[in-house]
């Protein structure tokens, strides 16, 4: 076990935490500056608002991760005993200092408070390092898809799904596309919550007025297709597309469309759902690198067919109003929360509380090498 | 969503007393000879800001988060143990990301080098090398203890002006909760909108641009600051005053309105008579905003002494879109000859050593010496307390 240096003495706040009725206590920063001030002697402080120094606060327990801006760890508040996960910001002194993105997550999740969106419990700096404190998930969805021992049940799906759903609407209420949704950014804990995570690609966008954004974003796997056709004016359908292959990966135990690149991961699309024409997409023709992508042949989807061993009527509905092709036809978070997957058909969604009983935790990293194991397995299976 | 001012860090933790003020500058205050200087850096160092911003091609609106984290800095650190000039262009670098307009280090290092070392600054050892920068960065950001979303007045003076299709809002895009809250206004009550004349509100948007040459940003909710611009403008802007002049509710008006500052001879001259019959009545709609009219008239109090004292600070060229002229009338009634001081060179330190007055090259020369004055303290005091240093600036000045 690893303590971190300490200069965590350096520790930003005790708590990001509002307190109730905090609102109207102003506390100047001048005065929390100086409770944290670091000491010259390195002698150890009489007492912080914890009682302890803050040399110790956190102890590193293990790598959990690598992110798109530095290393993920976790960690244990040696105060409290809670878990927490540690992600550090690599400082990149010689081309732009402090990450954008790393900036952008910090700002996003600063204003965000959900039950289904990870937690941001403070800021950190220490030995040179920032550190952004998140609270602590046992796993994410790519690790507990892929390991054997735990099976979800149907009213499980159900609920993961609908937890996602809930994040999904949360963030796009409040003007936030995520953009990076995958298996991997989307946490979940012994109590069986599901957390959206991952800022690093999201940002603010404004409701009465597209604007032009980057077209790079979001893993291949998950991009939707206007994405794959070039379009830089987009909203928060991008987020819903990558829904519906998390929603198909959920039963399925595996990404739906797993394309080499992008001319690749349309011919996969296609290959499931069908080509895609002027009819099911108005503005297909308008996109600008429709001619350079557009499929060469009219094939035929057979997605029903296809996910109907693992998915229930209501759910292939959903799922496929979440996979429209159509950027305003496919359905939107608030909408898909009251499908009838969740409203009439049974069973009704029920947290996979059971999660507590696995053994170890399953995160993308942790579990890369003997996933990919029982994967080949898995596979072969089910070939 | 429209609670989020309430939620946010600015609110809880940025908006000080003036106690915490006044403690932040008691280093300071050591070394200088006289208090007001401090307050003349205020608005020095804004316009050094604001002119670099506008080198980099920044929206008003990065320059102002710029500004603000630049105050905030200086709650936990003192001008004469710092390098202002890096700590600036760490502001301007840390606001262009977080306001999403990044600018590239190199850039920024070069552009800061360039106008720094152009009079009447004449610095001539900001690094070079990148890497300071990004220190000086990692600084910043630890002090403002990584809050990075800063509310400004300029969305409430949209919002309550019907100006949401204006190019300002357009380039709010980043900005938390922009383009949701078309809910309820997140402060006071009522929805109702203010008609104003386009050059009135212009007014109003260039006193939010003057108040960051002081700590008011620091001491008062942004919506505060906007509404309290708009009731000025509304009373200094002629024809505007003139209407609510005849409006018989003007008595309600008292507690600026009676102020002997209120006058404003020039800007009744200057505005341009947009004489349209107001379909509104003012002051009904200040009061159904349902705020602290009395802290309003504080703050307006508050950015009239800032003009007062504004108006004897002397530059080469005064910002183009000051609303400074709109006071020009009656500073001068009051000061007498002291403006008159605009044609004569600023150069000249005799003349900035008068005691009633500031130029750029004077105060540079009032922080060089708290600065000396510091590091000879420090000197001497070779068994006595620690003193307190800010290691990664003095080595970045080293460097430099």
């Amino acid at each position: 076990m690893q303590v971190l240096p300490s200069a965590v003495n350096e520790s930003l706040k005790a708590s990001i935490a509002p307190k109730p009725g905090s609102g109207d206590v102003s506390v100047s920063p001048a005065q929390q500056s100086h409770t944290v001030e670091p000491d010259a002697e390195g002698t150890p402080r009489p007492s912080s608002p914890s009682g302890t120094t803050c040399k110790d606060l956190y102890a590193i327990v293990s790598q959990v991760g690598e992110g798109t801006f530095g290393k993920v760890y976790k960690a244990r508040n040696v105060i409290t005993n809670v878990h927490v996960a540690l992600k550090r910001i690599r400082m990149e002194a010689e081309k732009d200092g402090f990450p954008v993105t790393a900036m952008r997550e910090i700002k996003l999740l600063q204003s965000l408070r959900h039950q289904n969106v990870v937690r941001l419990y403070e800021m950190m700096v220490s030995n040179g390092s920032v550190y952004m404190v998140f609270e602590y998930m046992d796993h994410d969805l790519t690790g507990v898809l892929s390991q054997t021992q735990f099976s979800f049940s149907q009213a499980n799906l159900k609920s993961l799904c609908s937890q996602m759903l809930a994040g999904l609407a949360y963030l796009h209420r409040k003007g936030v596309i995520h953009r990076d949704i995958k298996g991997s950014n989307i946490l979940i804990n012994n109590r069986g919550e599901l957390k959206l995570a991952d800022f690093g690609l999201a940002r603010f966008y404004q409701k009465r007025r597209r604007s032009d954004y980057t077209n790079r974003v979001i893993t291949l796997w998950y991009r939707p297709p206007e994405l794959l056709f070039g379009a830089t004016v987009y909203g928060p359908e991008v987020d819903m597309w990558s829904a519906g292959c998390i929603m198909l990966e959920l039963f399925t135990k595996k990404p739906v469309f797993q394309g080499n690149d992008e001319i690749h991961q349309l011919d996969v699309i296609y290959r499931i759902l069908g080509t895609p024409s002027t009819e099911r997409w108005q503005g297909l023709t308008a996109l600008p690198w429709y001619e350079l992508v557009k499929p060469k042949d009219v094939i035929h989807g057979h997605f029903r067919e296809l996910f109907s061993r693992w998915l229930s009527p209501a759910a292939l509905d959903l799922a496929e109003r979440l996979l429209a092709y159509d950027p305003t036809q496919r359905v939107t978070a608030l909408e898909a929360l009251e499908a009838p997957y969740f409203k009439e058909e049974q069973p009704p969604p029920e947290l996979p509380v059971d999660l507590s009983t696995l053994e170890g935790e399953w995160h993308e990293l942790e579990t890369k090498r003997e996933r990919a194991k029982k994967r080949r397995k898995l596979e072969n299976g089910l070939v | 969503m429209a609670t989020d001012f309430w939620a946010s860090s600015h609110y809880k933790r940025w908006i000080v007393d003036r106690a915490t003020l006044k403690e932040s500058r008691s280093d300071d205050l050591q070394y200088v000879d006289d208090p007001e200087y401090l307050d003349f850096f205020a608005i020095f160092f804004a316009n050094v800001i604001t002119k670099l911003g506008k080198k980099l091609n920044f929206r008003q609106r990065v320059i102002a988060t710029a500004i603000v984290f630049f105050r905030r800095f200086y709650i936990k650190n003192s001008y004469c143990e710092t390098d202002p000039f890096i700590v600036i262009a760490a502001c301007c670098y840390v606001a262009g990301k977080a306001e999403e307009s990044p600018v590239h280090i190199k850039n920024m290092v070069a552009e800061a080098r360039l106008f720094f070392s152009q009079q009447p600054y004449g610095v001539k050892y900001f690094p070079s090398d990148n890497s300071k920068l990004a220190e000086m960065e990692f600084y910043l950001v630890a002090d403002l203890e990584c809050d990075l979303t800063v509310f400004h007045p300029y969305r409430t003076l949209l919002s309550i002006c019907k100006k949401e299709s204006s190019n300002d809002l357009q380039t709010e895009a980043g900005e938390v909760g922009v383009g949701v809250d078309d809910g309820p206004r997140y402060w006071g009550s009522g929805d109702g909108q203010l008609e104003l004349p386009d050059d009135a509100f212009q007014l109003a948007w260039s006193i939010i641009n003057d108040t960051y040459r002081s700590d008011l940003c620091l001491l008062y909710p942004p919506h505060l600051l906007a509404i309290t611009a708009l009731y000025l403008a509304v009373v200094l802007h002629g024809p505007t005053r003139e209407l609510l002049q005849q409006q018989s509710h003007s008595v309600e008006v008292t507690p600026v309105h009676s102020s002997p500052r209120r006058s404003s001879r020039q800007s009744s001259s200057t505005s341009l008579g947009h004489a349209k019959k107001p379909s509104q009545d003012f002051v009904a709609f200040f009061a159904e905003l349902n705020i602290s009219m009395p802290l309003v008239a504080t703050i307006a109090q508050e950015i009239i002494s800032l003009y007062t004292l504004w108006e004897r600070y002397l530059e080469d060229s005064d910002l183009v879109d000051s609303a400074k002229s709109a006071f020009h009338g009656h500073a001068q009634a009051q000061l007498g000859a002291s403006h008159s001081g605009v044609s004569t060179p600023v150069e000249n330190l005799d003349d900035a050593q008068r005691p009633h007055g500031a130029t750029p090259t004077f105060l540079l020369q009032v922080l060089m010496r708290m600065r000396e004055n510091r590091l000879s303290d420090m000197a001497l005091a070779s068994s006595g307390r620690p003193v307190a240093v800010n290691k990664m600036l003095e080595r970045t000045q080293a460097a430099g």
